[in-house]
C-alpha cells in the first residue's frame, strides 16, 4: 500500500514537470497559439451552429428539441477536449513507432504508455475545452436543469468515464501500427464517426447500429446514456448515480483492453533503422 | 554485469512485388519472408569493461544492443543485466543503464538543455546532491554548463551529442548502451567523446557497449571487440588477440635502387610501384629480420619498414568470412 | 511533362503499399457513410420533401459526397509545412522540376490509387447497404463532370494557398485545421447548406466553399433549375480564375523570397 503511495506520487510528480514543460514548449511558438485558438472554437462554434439549422428545418430530432441537443453536444465537447488533452498522440501512433520514437518510453524507468501520453500532453486541447464548457452551461440554461452537488459530482464522474472510452478508442486504433507497422491516422475519420453518434441522440439509429454501439464499440456511453439520464429521457436507464457508474465502468474496462492491446503491440515493436 | 544467453531475433518481412502490378498484388497477397537478424548470440561482460561492437550494415548489431538495452524483445533467449532479465522486469533494470543512440536524441528539441535533466532528475528521482554532483563531473570532462541554458534545436551536432551522453549519465547508471556515438561528428567533438567514454569507465566504473563503426573508437577505446556479421558472432576477444588469431601477418616494406624487386620464397610478394615492393609474412613462418638478410643478400636495399595488420585489415578479412 | 508523369506513377504504387490503410479506410468511411444515410432518415422520419430534396436523394447526396470525398485529399499543405519547418525549401526549389508541379502531380497520383481502393468499393458498398445512387438526370453527366474537374482544383488551391502560410507563420498545422473545419462545415459535404438559414446560405454561396462539394452534388441529385445550376457554375468558374491567380502570385512572392533568403 505504502509503495502503491509511492509510485503514485511519483507519477505525479513527473506528471508535473511535463505539465510545466508542455507550457514552456507552448510559449515557445507564440504563433501556434493564436493558431490554435482560432482553429478550435471556430470548429465547435460552426458545429453548434449546424445544429441549430437543422432542427429550425426538420423541428425536434426524434424527440429531442434544441435545449437538449445543445446539453448534449455541450457534454460531448467536453468529453472531446479532454481526451485531446490526453490521449490525441493515440491518433499519431503509427508514426511515432516508424520513427522509432518508442525507443526513449522503453529505456526509462516508467510505464511506456503513460510516458507516450504524458510527454506528448496536449494543452492545446484547452482551447476545446471553453467552447464546450459554454455550450454545455447553455445547454443546462435551455433544458432547465437545477444544478444541485448531485448534479456536479454525476458530470465529472461522467466526463471521466467519456474521456477514458475515447481514449481507449483511440489507443486500440492506434495500437493497431505496432502490427501493421504503417503510420495511419485515422483521426478525421475517426472523429467524424464520434462527431455523428456523440453529438445527436444514439436513439435516431436503427436498433442494430444501437446494440453495436452500446455493446461492443461502447459510444453511447460518451455522451447519449449520460446525458439521457441526466435529462430523464426515457430509455429504460435509471437516473442517479447508477448511469455514471456504469459509464466510468465502461470506460475503465475500456481502457484495460486497450493497455492490453498496446503492450502485446509494444512486444512486436521493431524500432526504427536497420 | 551482462549475460547474454543463445539471443534470436527474428524479423517478418512482406514480401512486394515490383512496380504498378506488383503494388496491386501486395493488397491481396499474404507472402511474409523470415529474416533471422541475430541467430544465437551469447556472451558475458563483466564490470567496468568497455566492448565494442563491429560488423557491416545489417549484421545486427544494433538490433543486440536494441535488446540488450530492452527496446526490442527478443524471438528467443535473455538477457540478464546485473542479474536480471530485462524482458521480465524492464522498469527496474532500466534504471541501471543508460542508452545513447548517435542518430537520435532523447533531448527536448523545443527547450533548453537543462529542462530534459529537469525532468530526468525527476523520472529518475536523482536526489539533488546526486544531481549536483553528477553535473559537476560531466562539466570537468564535458564543459557541459556553458551548454545548459541554450536551446537544444539550436546546438550543433556535437554539441547535442555531449548532451544526450550527459543525460544518460545523470542517474549513474552501471551500464551504458552506445550505438553509433560518434557519427558525424567532427575530429574535435570524437576527441572529447572519447575522453568522457575513458573517464567515466576510469572514474565510475561504469560498463560500457558500444557499436560503432569508426576504426578511431575502436583503437582507442576498446579493450574488447565483438565482431559479429549476419547475426552471428564471428570473434570475440581484444585487439591483438584478434589480430594474431584472423591476420598473423606483417608486411615488410622494401625500397630497391630499381624496379626490379626480388621474390622470396617463404613470403609472398603482393604489390611493386616503382623501386618499393612489399612482402606480406606470417609471423609464425619468419622474422623480419631474416626476410632483410636474404633480401640484401641479392639486392641491395635502400629503406625498409614494416607494417602491422590495422583494423581495417580485420574488419575486411573478418566481414569477408 | 514526362518527369511529372512519372512523379504521379511512383505516387500511385506509392499509395497502393499499406493494405492496411486501404482497408482501413473503407472500414471507417462505410460506417461514416451508414451512419449519415441512417441519419437523414431519422431526420426525415414524417416528412416527404424539406427544403426540395426528398430522403431518396439525400441518400444518394452521401453516397456521392463519401466518394467525391476521396478525389479532395490533398497532401500538398503538409508537404510545403514540412518543407519550409526542415529547411529544405531552397534546395527543393532548385531542382528542374517546379515544385508546386510536383506536388500536384503526387496529389493525383494518389488519388489515382484512391479512386480503385477507396472510391469504387464506396460505392459498392453503398449500392448495396444504402440504395444504389444513381443519377437524377443523365444528360447533366457532363455538367457535373466539369464542375467535379473545377471542384477538385479549387480544393487543391485553397490547399495550397493554406500551405504556403507556412512561410508566413512557423508551423502551419494550426492553419491547415481552420481550412479542414471550414471545408467539412460549410462547404455542404456533411449537411448541405439549404437548410442553413437564407442570409447565411446566402454569404455561403459568395464564398468558394460550396463550390466544392455541394454544387457537383445539387448536379448529381438534380436539385435546382437548369439555368441556377449554370450560374452557380459560373461563379465555380470565376472562383477557380481567381484563386489560379491568387496562387501564381503568391508562388512567384514565394520564389522570389527563398532565391534573396535561402530559405
Amino acid at each position: 500500500m505504502r509503495k502503491a503511495f509511492d509510485t503514485l506520487g511519483h507519477y505525479l510528480d513527473v506528471t508535473g514537470q511535463e505539465i510545466k514543460m508542455a507550457f514552456m514548449t507552448m510559449i515557445e511558438y507564440p504563433s501556434n497559439i493564436a493558431g490554435w485558438f482560432i482553429s478550435n472554437p471556430l470548429q465547435f462554434i460552426m458545429g453548434f451552429a449546424i445544429i441549430k439549422f437543422v432542427v429550425e428545418s426538420f423541428g425536434e430530432i426524434n424527440g429531442w428539441n434544441y435545449g437538449q441537443l445543445a446539453f448534449l453536444y455541450g457534454l460531448s465537447v467536453i468529453s472531446h477536449a479532454l481526451s485531446m488533452i490526453f490521449f490525441v498522440q493515440g491518433w499519431f501512433m503509427g508514426w511515432y513507432v516508424i520513427e522509432g520514437d518508442f525507443d526513449r518510453y522503453l529505456t526509462r524507468p516508467l510505464g511506456v504508455m503513460y510516458q507516450f501520453f504524458f510527454t506528448n500532453i496536449n494543452i492545446f486541447g484547452l482551447t476545446d475545452l471553453v467552447p464546450g464548457i459554454m455550450v454545455f452551461i447553455y445547454g443546462c440554461m435551455k433544458s432547465g436543469i437545477q444544478v444541485s452537488v448531485m448534479f456536479v459530482f454525476q458530470v465529472i464522474i461522467m466526463l471521466i468515464g467519456a474521456t477514458l472510452i475515447r481514449g481507449g478508442i483511440y489507443i486500440l486504433l492506434g495500437s493497431t501500427s505496432f502490427h501493421t507497422r504503417s503510420a495511419v491516422d485515422f483521426g478525421q475519420y475517426t472523429q467524424e464517426i464520434m462527431d455523428k453518434t456523440t453529438m445527436y441522440p444514439l436513439s435516431m439509429y436503427p436498433e442494430s447500429l444501437q446494440f453495436i454501439l452500446t455493446y461492443l464499440i461502447p459510444i453511447g456511453w460518451v455522451s447519449y446514456y449520460p446525458v439521457s439520464s441526466l435529462l430523464g429521457i426515457e430509455n429504460g436507464l435509471s437516473g442517479g448515480m447508477t448511469t455514471a457508474l456504469i459509464t466510468l465502468a465502461v470506460g475503465l474496462l475500456l481502457m484495460c483492453l486497450a493497455g492490453a492491446y498496446f503492450r502485446s503491440g509494444l512486444k512486436k515493436y521493431e524500432s526504427a533503422g536497420n | 554485469m551482462i549475460d547474454v544467453n543463445k539471443l534470436c531475433k527474428d524479423y517478418i518481412i512482406k514480401r512486394k512485388g515490383a512496380g504498378l502490378s506488383g503494388a496491386l498484388k501486395g493488397l491481396v497477397s499474404r507472402n511474409t519472408d523470415t529474416i533471422h537478424a541475430v541467430k544465437d548470440l551469447s556472451f558475458h561482460i563483466d564490470e567496468g569493461e568497455i566492448v565494442g561492437f563491429i560488423g557491416p550494415n545489417g549484421a545486427g548489431k544494433s538490433t543486440t544492443i536494441k535488446m540488450m538495452s530492452g527496446i526490442l524483445t527478443p524471438t528467443s533467449g535473455s538477457v540478464l543485466i546485473d542479474g536480471e532479465d530485462i524482458t521480465k522486469h524492464r522498469k527496474e533494470v532500466v534504471r541501471n543503464i543508460g542508452v545513447v543512440f548517435g542518430q537520435r536524441t532523447q533531448l527536448n528539441w523545443d527547450l533548453r538543455l537543462g529542462e530534459t535533466f529537469e525532468l530526468l532528475k525527476h523520472i529518475y528521482r536523482i536526489p539533488q546532491n546526486d544531481f549536483d554532483n553528477t553535473l559537476n563531473v560531466m562539466d570537468d570532462i564535458l564543459g557541459i554548463k556553458e551548454l545548459i541554458d541554450k536551446p537544444v534545436r539550436q546546438m550543433s551536432l556535437g554539441q547535442r551529442v555531449k548532451g544526450d551522453l550527459v543525460a544518460s549519465m545523470l542517474h549513474s547508471p552501471k551500464v551504458l548502451f552506445l550505438d553509433e556515438p560518434t557519427i558525424g561528428l567532427d575530429v574535435s567533438a570524437k576527441y572529447s567523446l572519447r575522453k568522457f567514454i575513458k573517464e567515466i569507465n576510469e572514474v565510475r566504473k561504469t560498463t560500457i557497449v558500444l557499436t560503432t563503426h569508426d576504426l578511431g573508437d575502436i583503437r582507442e577505446l576498446c579493450e574488447r571487440l565483438i565482431i559479429i556479421n549476419h547475426g552471428t558472432m564471428i570473434e570475440d576477444g581484444n585487439l591483438k588477440e584478434i589480430t594474431d588469431r584472423i591476420a598473423p601477418y606483417k608486411t615488410l616494406v622494401a625500397e630497391f635502387y630499381d624496379e626490379k624487386a626480388p621474390t622470396h620464397d617463404r613470403c609472398e610478394l603482393i604489390s611493386r610501384e616503382g623501386n618499393v615492393a612489399r612482402y606480406r609474412f606470417n609471423k609464425s613462418d619468419i622474422t623480419a629480420a631474416d626476410i632483410i638478410s636474404d633480401l640484401s643478400s641479392i639486392k641491395p636495399l635502400k629503406d625498409v619498414s614494416i607494417e602491422e595488420a590495422g583494423i581495417d585489415d580485420i574488419i575486411k578479412i573478418a566481414y569477408g568470412r | 511533362m514526362k518527369k511529372y508523369l512519372y512523379i504521379l506513377k511512383t505516387q500511385i504504387i506509392k499509395s497502393m503499399t499499406y493494405e492496411f490503410n486501404v482497408y482501413g479506410n473503407i472500414i471507417m468511411q462505410t460506417i461514416i457513410m451508414i451512419t449519415s444515410a441512417y441519419f437523414w432518415r431519422a431526420l426525415y422520419t414524417g416528412r416527404s420533401v424539406v427544403d426540395g430534396v426528398d430522403v431518396g436523394s439525400m441518400q444518394t447526396y452521401i453516397i456521392i459526397s463519401s466518394a467525391l470525398s476521396v478525389l479532395l485529399i490533398t497532401n500538398v499543405e503538409r508537404r510545403i509545412g514540412s518543407s519550409v519547418e526542415k529547411g529544405s525549401v531552397a534546395t527543393d526549389m532548385m531542382k528542374p522540376i517546379s515544385l508546386f508541379g510536383m506536388f500536384l502531380a503526387e496529389d493525383i497520383g494518389n488519388i489515382i490509387a484512391l479512386i480503385f481502393q477507396n472510391m469504387i468499393p464506396i460505392l459498392i458498398i453503398g449500392t448495396l447497404m444504402i440504395k444504389p445512387p444513381l443519377m437524377a438526370d443523365v444528360r447533366d453527366l457532363p455538367l457535373f463532370i466539369i464542375s467535379v474537374i473545377e471542384s477538385f482544383l479549387i480544393n487543391w488551391l485553397i490547399a495550397a494557398l493554406f500551405g504556403m502560410m507556412a512561410f508566413t507563420a512557423i508551423n502551419n498545422n494550426a492553419l491547415i485545421q481552420v481550412k479542414k473545419h471550414l471545408i467539412r462545415l460549410l462547404s455542404g459535404s456533411i449537411i448541405p447548406i439549404w437548410f442553413f438559414p437564407d442570409s447565411i446560405s446566402g454569404v455561403l454561396t459568395a464564398l468558394p466553399f460550396v463550390y466544392i462539394y455541394q454544387l457537383p452534388l445539387s448536379i448529381y441529385i438534380g436539385r435546382g433549375e437548369r439555368a441556377d445550376i449554370l450560374m452557380q457554375m459560373g461563379i465555380q468558374f470565376i472562383w477557380l480564375i481567381v484563386l489560379s491567380a491568387l496562387f501564381f502570385f503568391a508562388e512567384s512572392r514565394i520564389t522570389r523570397k527563398v532565391m534573396v533568403q535561402g530559405g
